[in-house]
């Protein structure tokens, strides 16, 4: 068993994962990454497509190319990596448990940052009925079997879901010579991004069947077909619409959710709504010294809103470490209202002089509407320009720390039409 | 090989599930030549590995049926067979609610079942002292039956205890052998013919479930019917916000116990089981009327159960013999002798199992078998490590002596790559995806094999020697991969 002793443990070693430590360590922290597979880079590594980096770069890149930039930081700040670690235990002290082939390794961690990504929705979750053969894969697994491994999970597939994965793989999978024969989604919206829409069905001229959802699986071996039906109001399938599709594979992307049970053995208090850590402006845990960013918190749009948050995280774990991060002893909460579903912070200082980056989505799109943030009846944030608000971007904004300053009570977010 | 040349075994019994895997178990203690066969791919594929996996200690059945007497008996042997044959147990005791003054009465009736059956430590309690054990019982309990001694298996690990013992003890165990023909020879002697060979052997015991009335068929027996009673099931995440640790069930229906929350010997629960009478008896597809009833049953247990627990969904059908009474259907064929019937197993088959094999090994015997002690017999066997019930300090020695125990495959349960190895490797080894799951839980946890089938295919495809597109998922036409990509 060997101990290790660092400013900054960072559980994770995908986007958010890199860009904490690069920033950690920018602010001399002694920094660590434990990544349980054996490469940097998390999920970027089997995202082969274009479509990284508009924001931060300006660029658009690979997801590995984009993983690559942070990598090459992480080299060249000699930032200590440990692969194929998997972290087993968290502790409210930050003594950090994990495994690896050359046995348990302990770390003293002066702050944690959690870093350990999402994980998709499954097919149990969503207890779609019928069979349990082979053949039905969530679309990231069918994405690593194509671009890692080389391999060809089906000749024709059914996506269910339109959740931005599922749009990359109806491409992905056309291209490889697999027919897509539709993507069908329950919600009357699509779930991903609008240039995925674009990109990668109507390009390709797959279609998009909105209210729409697959009510069985047939086949006890491997998939041979599906029922689906239109859903009325209710996400109901309605009697009588109900039609079978021959098909060897059913992909879905229902949805993405947190890993947060290492947070949860931290005693880490979790978000009902996002599934991920509660947080202040800090990205400070309720349990002291323990951060988070990335897809562990909330789960982002683009990855480009991972890196700076990450790197948010990355410096302030790292002041923590160093007992330098300044906080005032005053905290009000931020609600989410309306139409908001969840806000990250879901706390905020009113008196530390920061200004306040407030992040949210909305639960049904909108089609043109302003964010407003009340403190109590008094508003202190109003959008200038109206727009259009979808479940599938995520909205951040910039509160000044003047326009709360001396607030008392809570503040609530909320989307005015 | 001719015929007569063939080895005569003493006993072959046909069907691998717990009723199966159980009488070899049994009959591995004296010095006779045993067989199973098994026409899946691995043992316990059918009811064994579809149900709840409650070890009723056996209140419930009518006094005076062979399940009344074979269930308690079973329940009683758990215990020690759990440290001998080191399978996971758990003592979580059962509760059954009563909403209504009838249902009292219902209480009522199986606390005498009880006492009739010779089932100890079973009483009435109050709705109080039941949301005192169990603070997230709903309100409307007004009381419950408790039983203290019920505990909770994996039935599909007890199978696999009890075959390895056998195994180890001389048992041949046949997979993908499906019986097709049984004809009686002049000699009394029976001969099998499976889709690969033929057998010969001088008793049969009939353990194929839901198949068993079929089997019987083929040796020209035609004394019982079996039909399916099919129930969906839900297994839950082991984070419930309304975590429980006692069995529950509502007051049971003549047909079914009801729906029941069940914690499982590893942290997560169970919703089980509806019950339906369906006649192909291929179908263990879940149906989404059923699911809803779970969740309803669930509910009605626990009015604040999080449906967003569930991780999956399965469904097995209970071999019921008709017209029988709901009993079990256990005897010697009337019309051929040395044909044991071991059918019509439904639900408690998995805790009356120990028992079941012991009254067969009495009806072998009456029907003539010579059972004497086998000698040097071994009733031990040891399961594979499970590193994540290991401390620090025994992680690290595993780790030194085989670093593959060092890599997480399944992050969800923590299943190592030494473990999945072993698993493939074991006497009566996995060589499918679900076979690895069911082995070692890789695949059973809140991702549902999200991150790691990929590598458990692999580590398949390697052990096996086989090129990753022959990955079988579960069933024999069941490819994980249809071949490679440009
Ligand atoms: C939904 C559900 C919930 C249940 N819950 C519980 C519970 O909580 N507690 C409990 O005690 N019991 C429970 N049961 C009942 C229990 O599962 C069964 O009683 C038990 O598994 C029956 O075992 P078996 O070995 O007789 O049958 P099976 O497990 O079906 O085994 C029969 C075997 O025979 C093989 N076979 C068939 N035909 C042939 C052939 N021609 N040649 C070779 N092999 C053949 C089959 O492949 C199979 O492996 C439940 C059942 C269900 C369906």
């Amino acid at each position: 068993m060997k101990t290790y002793k660092y400013d900054v443990v960072i559980v994770g070693g995908g986007p958010a994962g890199l860009a904490a430590a690069v920033s950690a360590k920018k602010q001399q922290a002694k920094v660590a990454i434990l990544e349980r597979n054996g490469e940097l880079g998390g999920i970027l590594e089997q995202c082969i497509h274009a479509g990284f980096g508009l924001h931060v770069f300006k660029e658009e890149l690979t997801g590995p190319e984009y993983a690559e930039r942070f990598i090459d930081q992480v080299e060249d700040l000699d930032i200590d990596v440990f692969l194929n670690t998997m972290v087993l235990d968290i502790t409210k002290d930050r003594h950090v448990s994990a495994i690896c082939g050359e046995g348990v390794l302990h770390f003293e961690a002066g702050a944690v940052v959690l870093a350990m990504g999402c994980r998709e929705r499954t097919r149990g979750a969503i207890r779609i009925p019928g069979d349990r053969g082979a053949g039905v894969f969530t679309a990231g697994i069918a994405q690593r079997y194509i671009n890692l491994e080389n391999m060809k999970p089906g000749t024709k597939a059914v996506i269910l879901g339109s959740g931005d994965i599922g749009l990359i793989m109806a491409r992905r999978l056309t291209l490889e010579g697999i027919e897509v024969e539709g993507v069908y989604e329950i919600m009357p919206y699509p779930n991903g991004l609008y240039r995925n829409i674009i990109n990668c069905l109507d390009d390709f001229g797959i279609p998009l069947h909105l209210s729409t959802t697959i009510t069985r699986i047939n086949g006890k071996d491997r998939v041979h077909s599906v029922e689906v039906a239109k859903v009325d109001e209710h996400r109901q399938p309605i009697p009588g619409t109900e039609r079978e599709i021959a098909c060897d594979t059913v992909l879905l992307s229902v949805g993405l959710i947190p890993e947060n049970e290492l947070s949860r053995k931290a005693g880490v208090a979790l978000d009902p709504v996002t599934k991920g850590p509660v947080v202040d402006e800090n990205l400070e845990t309720e349990v002291p010294g323990i951060f988070a960013c990335g897809n562990v918190l909330h789960v982002h749009d683009v990855v480009d809103y991972v890196t700076t948050e990450a790197e948010e995280a990355g410096e302030k774990a790292a002041l923590y470490a160093k007992n330098a991060l300044k906080k005032s002893d005053a905290s009000v909460a931020v609600h989410a209202e309306g139409p908001v579903r969840y806000t990250v912070p879901e706390f905020v200082d009113p008196e530390d002089g920061a200004d306040k980056k407030i992040k949210f989505r909305v639960g049904a799109p909108i089609e043109k509407g302003v964010t407003v943030i009340k403190a109590g009846e008094k508003e202190v944030y109003r959008e200038k320009k109206a727009h259009r608000f979808l479940p599938s971007n995520m909205e951040i904004h910039t509160l000044k720390c003047s326009a709360i300053a001396g607030v008392r009570g809570d503040l609530t977010v909320s989307v005015e039409e | 090989m001719n015929n007569e040349l063939k080895k005569l075994y003493d006993v072959i019994v046909i069907g691998g599930g717990i009723t199966g895997t159980g009488v070899i178990h049994e009959l591995a203690k004296y010095d006779i030549d045993v067989a199973l066969l098994e026409r899946k791919n691995d043992i316990a594929m059918m009811a064994t590995k579809g149900n709840g996996g409650v070890v009723h200690p056996g209140y419930d059945p009518h006094p005076g049926t062979l399940k009344a007497k074979l269930n308690p008996r079973g329940a009683r042997m758990y215990p020690q067979l759990a440290k001998d044959l080191d399978f996971h147990i758990r003592h979580t005791g059962t509760m059954v609610f009563a909403y209504s003054e009838q249902d009292l009465k219902k209480v009522d009736e199986l606390c005498d079942n009880a006492r009739v059956n010779g089932v100890e430590q079973v009483e009435r309690i109050t709705g109080d002292q039941v949301r005192n054990r169990e603070p997230y019982v709903s309100d409307k309990v007004l009381g419950a039956l408790l039983a203290h001694t019920t505990t909770m298996v994996d039935p599909f690990e007890v199978a696999i205890a009890f075959a390895e013992n056998a195994k180890l003890n001389g048992t041949d165990i046949f997979l993908e052998s499906e019986v097709q023909d049984i004809s009686k020879d002049e000699d009394g002697n029976f001969t099998i013919t499976t889709n690969h060979d033929t057998y010969r052997t001088r008793y049969i015991v009939d353990a194929a479930g839901i198949y068993a009335d079929d089997v019987a068929a083929m040796a020209g027996i035609h004394e019982y019917k079996i039909q399916g009673r099919h129930g969906n099931l839900c297994v839950v995440d082991n984070h419930l916000p309304t975590p429980i640790r006692t069995v529950m069930f509502p007051c049971p229906s003549p047909d079914t116990k009801g729906i029941a929350l069940i914690p499982m010997p590893h942290g997560n629960y169970i919703i089980g089981s509806t019950a339906t009478m369906r006649t192909n008896k291929e179908d263990t597809s879940n149906d989404a009327e059923g699911i809803q009833d779970l969740l309803d049953g669930a509910h009605k247990l626990i009015p604040n159960f999080d449906d967003g627990s569930v991780i999956r969904t399965f469904a097995g059908q209970r071999p019921v013999a008709l017209n029988n009474d709901n009993d079990f259907w256990i005897c010697e064929s009337e019309t051929v002798p040395h044909f044991i019937h071991a059918a019509g197993i439904q639900s408690p088959g998995v805790a009356s199992s120990p028992g079941i094999a012991e009254y067969v090994r009495d009806l072998l015997a009456d029907a003539g078998l010579d059972l004497k002690p086998r000698p040097g017999y071994n009733k031990y066997r040891k399961a594979p490590v499970d590193f994540s019930e290991c401390s620090d300090e025994e992680k690290d020695q595993i780790i030194a002596q085989d670093p593959r125990y060092g890599q997480i495959v399944c992050r969800c349960e923590t299943v190592t790559e030494g473990e999945i190895v072993a698993a493939i490797h074991q006497p009566l080894g996995a060589h499918t995806v679900e076979g690895v799951k069911r082995r070692t839980r890789a695949g059973m946890g809140r991702c549902q094999s999200g991150f790691c089938q990929f590598k458990v295919m692999k580590i398949l495809a390697r052990e096996l020697g086989i090129p990753e597109e022959a990955v079988k998922f579960e069933e024999d036409h069941s490819p994980v991969l249809l071949g490679h990509v440009k």
